[in-house]
């Protein structure tokens, strides 16, 4: 099976018929889609409809059992995640992982790759060019905090900050890496309106420099807001994939997720 | 010269040579993650390895071992170092690749044991039990050294190097580099997803650590011209990482600190003490105990180490540099699970 509605040329990334169990469990069964280029594409679908472990899998984080996936034009099934990584796919988790012995600051330093001192030679024997590097990427960390909100914080340990806080630290994180393709796991679940609103206005910045977003959400109102495609995964299968207002016409992707969602606005 | 200053260059000896041998299974444990149980076996490896090659051919010395190389010093404490280092590339292929951090933890005690056994029973190695002896004494015969003078040369010689050594790892760990291989100790899954190769930054820091290892224990034969098996019992493992621990991981000033209490005055100093009557070996069986005490004591209250280890702050240039700009409040966001 292959996903119809966005062209392979078109595609940013994407996977064929993905599956992972454990220990019986089928978490992922056949997802299959494609997510648009230069796009912000939501991942929606009820709670363990496998949705973290398809990015998880995406990510280079976990093996898939059986299927492919690649990013751009190429093949990446069963890439170490680093590998993946340097290939300009970057990530951020559910629950936040913030390095938490670093400072704000230092978890943003963390990111670039190929910094000259991170080489034993070059500490001894090119502290020059060591220092140069630095400096550039200390700047270029600071504007990203500031753009972020965290400036103020730069100094606080990461473990420190709040559970909002360490959503923004995520997503800056992943930005200091310069990433071509951002996946983004729930990156509004537990934060306030108002910074759902300031969230949301980042994830359209990075689309307008040209950045892929894939982000998982259950709030459709942000989804209807900022996302221009959506994918609908539901027990590890992808139901339907194209614009919210379609897949609202669609029985059986109501009956799987939108329907209660919409249900449950209802009531409160 | 008295008895009493031996004794205290004794002393001053072991401190600084367990500030190195501190310092290196710091940048594997307290800066990577890395929990290197084996870490005694590097630190014998680069004694018997020192001796080795520093010890005429072994024919007619009444001794098996390999090399017997009469290399000088300082170059039989560099060989030393290296074989240590290259030994830990040998290691950290077997089992720092795919191994999660208690599963290595487990495998490197098996291979310290294995190690053991081996330079133990196997003679024409190391002379088995009997181990290395009568190994020349740096600059011994060069400066016209006496014994007695000899442990003063040494001890201060060791106080120069592990200077040395603390400008190495000092360079080291404020680098990007420490800064990457605490991003790894934090957690390896988002140094991978950042892009980082976390099995090459930990086998970097294997090898650094156990160059530190071979160094420190090059120096110890150096100092008592011998080594045996009874020496690096696999349990000495954990006084070196209770002085980490006592003193404070990653942090040097609290390794130097670690080295004070736990090696020089529990360790050595005790060793000085009259055997009371009847019950050989008790204090230093008591001694054992006390690290055992303190090193509980330490992790129930004040784990971090007694000089807890420094954030990394923005240098103040950075901040000189860049204009404050509006703090916008971001503390509304609380996580509503
Ligand atoms: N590491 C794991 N070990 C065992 N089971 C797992 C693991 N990870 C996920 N699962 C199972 O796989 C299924 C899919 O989980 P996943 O986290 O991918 O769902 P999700 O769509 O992200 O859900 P949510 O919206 O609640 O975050 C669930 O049944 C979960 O229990
Ligand atoms: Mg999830």
């Amino acid at each position: 099976m292959t996903d119809q509605s966005v062209s392979r040329a078109d595609s940013a990334l994407g996977c064929q018929d993905l599956t992972k169990s454990f220990l019986g469990v089928r978490a992922v069964n056949g997802a299959t889609f494609e997510v648009p280029r230069g796009q912000i594409t939501a991942l929606i679908g009820p709670n363990g409809a496998g949705k973290t472990t398809v990015v998880n899998i995406l990510s280079g984080l976990m093996k898939s059992d059986g299927g492919t996936m690649h990013l751009e034009s190429t093949e990446t099934t069963n890439w170490e995640s680093e590998k993946i990584a340097r290939l300009g796919l970057m990530r951020t988790f559910q629950l936040s992982r913030e390095l938490g012995g670093l400072t704000v600051l230092e978890n943003l330093l963390v990111a670039p790759h190929d910094q000259p001192g991170e080489k034993l030679f070059n500490i001894f024997f090119r502290p020059g060019r060591v220092t140069k590097a630095e400096k550039a990427h200390v700047e270029r960390a600071l504007e990203v905090l500031r753009t972020y909100g965290l400036y103020e914080l730069r100094d606080s340990r990461a473990s420190d900050l709040s559970g909002g806080q360490k959503k923004l630290l995520e997503i800056s994180r992943a930005v200091m890496a310069g990433p071509k393709v951002l996946l983004l796991d729930e990156p509004m679940a537990g934060v306030n309106p108002a910074l759902i609103e300031r969230i949301g206005g980042y994830i359209l910045d990075l689309k307008a420099q040209g950045v892929t977003v894939l982000m998982v959400e259950h709030n459709l109102n942000v989804v209807e807001k900022i996302c221009d495609h959506v994918i609908v995964l539901a027990e590890g299968r992808t139901l339907a994939t194209g614009r919210l207002s379609d897949l609202r016409e669609n029985k059986e992707v109501v009956s799987a997720y939108l329907g209660e969602v919409i249900d449950a606005s209802a009531i409160s | 010269m008295s008895a009493f200053w031996l004794y205290v260059f004794t002393l001053i000896f072991f401190l600084f040579d367990y500030f190195i041998l501190a310092m290196g299974l710091n940048i594997q444990y307290g800066e990577t993650g890395i929990l290197n149980f084996a870490y005694i076996g590097f630190v014998a490896i680069g004694a018997y390895m020192t001796g080795a090659v520093s010890m005429p051919n072994s024919v007619g010395t009444g001794q098996h071992y390999i090399l017997g190389l009469n290399m000088p010093f300082p170059f039989n404490l560099l060989v030393g170092g290296l074989s240590a280092m290259v030994v830990s590339v040998l290691v950290a292929f077997i089992a720092l690749r795919r191994l999660r951090t208690d599963y290595l933890a487990m495998v490197l005690i098996s291979l310290s044991l294995v190690f053991y056994d081996i330079c133990n029973n196997y003679v024409p190695l190391f002379n088995g039990a009997d181990g290395l002896y009568n190994v020349p004494s740096p600059l011994a015969s060069v400066l016209h050294l006496t014994t007695n003078s000899f442990t003063v040369v040494f001890a201060l010689l060791t106080g120069v190097i592990s200077l040395i050594m603390w400008w190495i790892m000092s360079r080291i760990t404020r680098s990007p580099l420490g800064r990457t291989l605490r991003a790894i100790r934090d957690d390896d899954g988002v140094a991978a997803a950042l892009g980082k190769s976390v099995f090459r930054y930990k086998l970097t820091s294997m090898m650094i650590g156990s160059f530190f290892a071979g160094i420190g224990g090059g120096l110890i034969i150096q100092f008592n011209t011998s080594f045996n098996p009874s020496a690096w019992l696999p349990g000495e493992t954990f006084v070196v990482f209770a002085v980490i621990i006592v003193g404070g991981v990653s942090n040097n000033i609290g390794l130097l600190v670690g080295s004070l209490l736990v090696e020089t005055m529990l360790v050595h100093l005790v060793a000085f003490l009259p055997a009371i009557p009847g019950h050989p070996g008790l204090i230093l069986n008591i001694a054992a105990m006390m690290i055992g005490g303190l090193l509980m004591v330490m992790l129930w209250f004040r784990p971090q180490g007694i000089v807890p280890e420094k954030l990394r702050r923005s240098p103040a240039a950075v901040s000189s540099v860049t204009t404050p700009t509006e703090y916008a409040g971001i503390d509304e966001g609380v996580s509503h699970d």
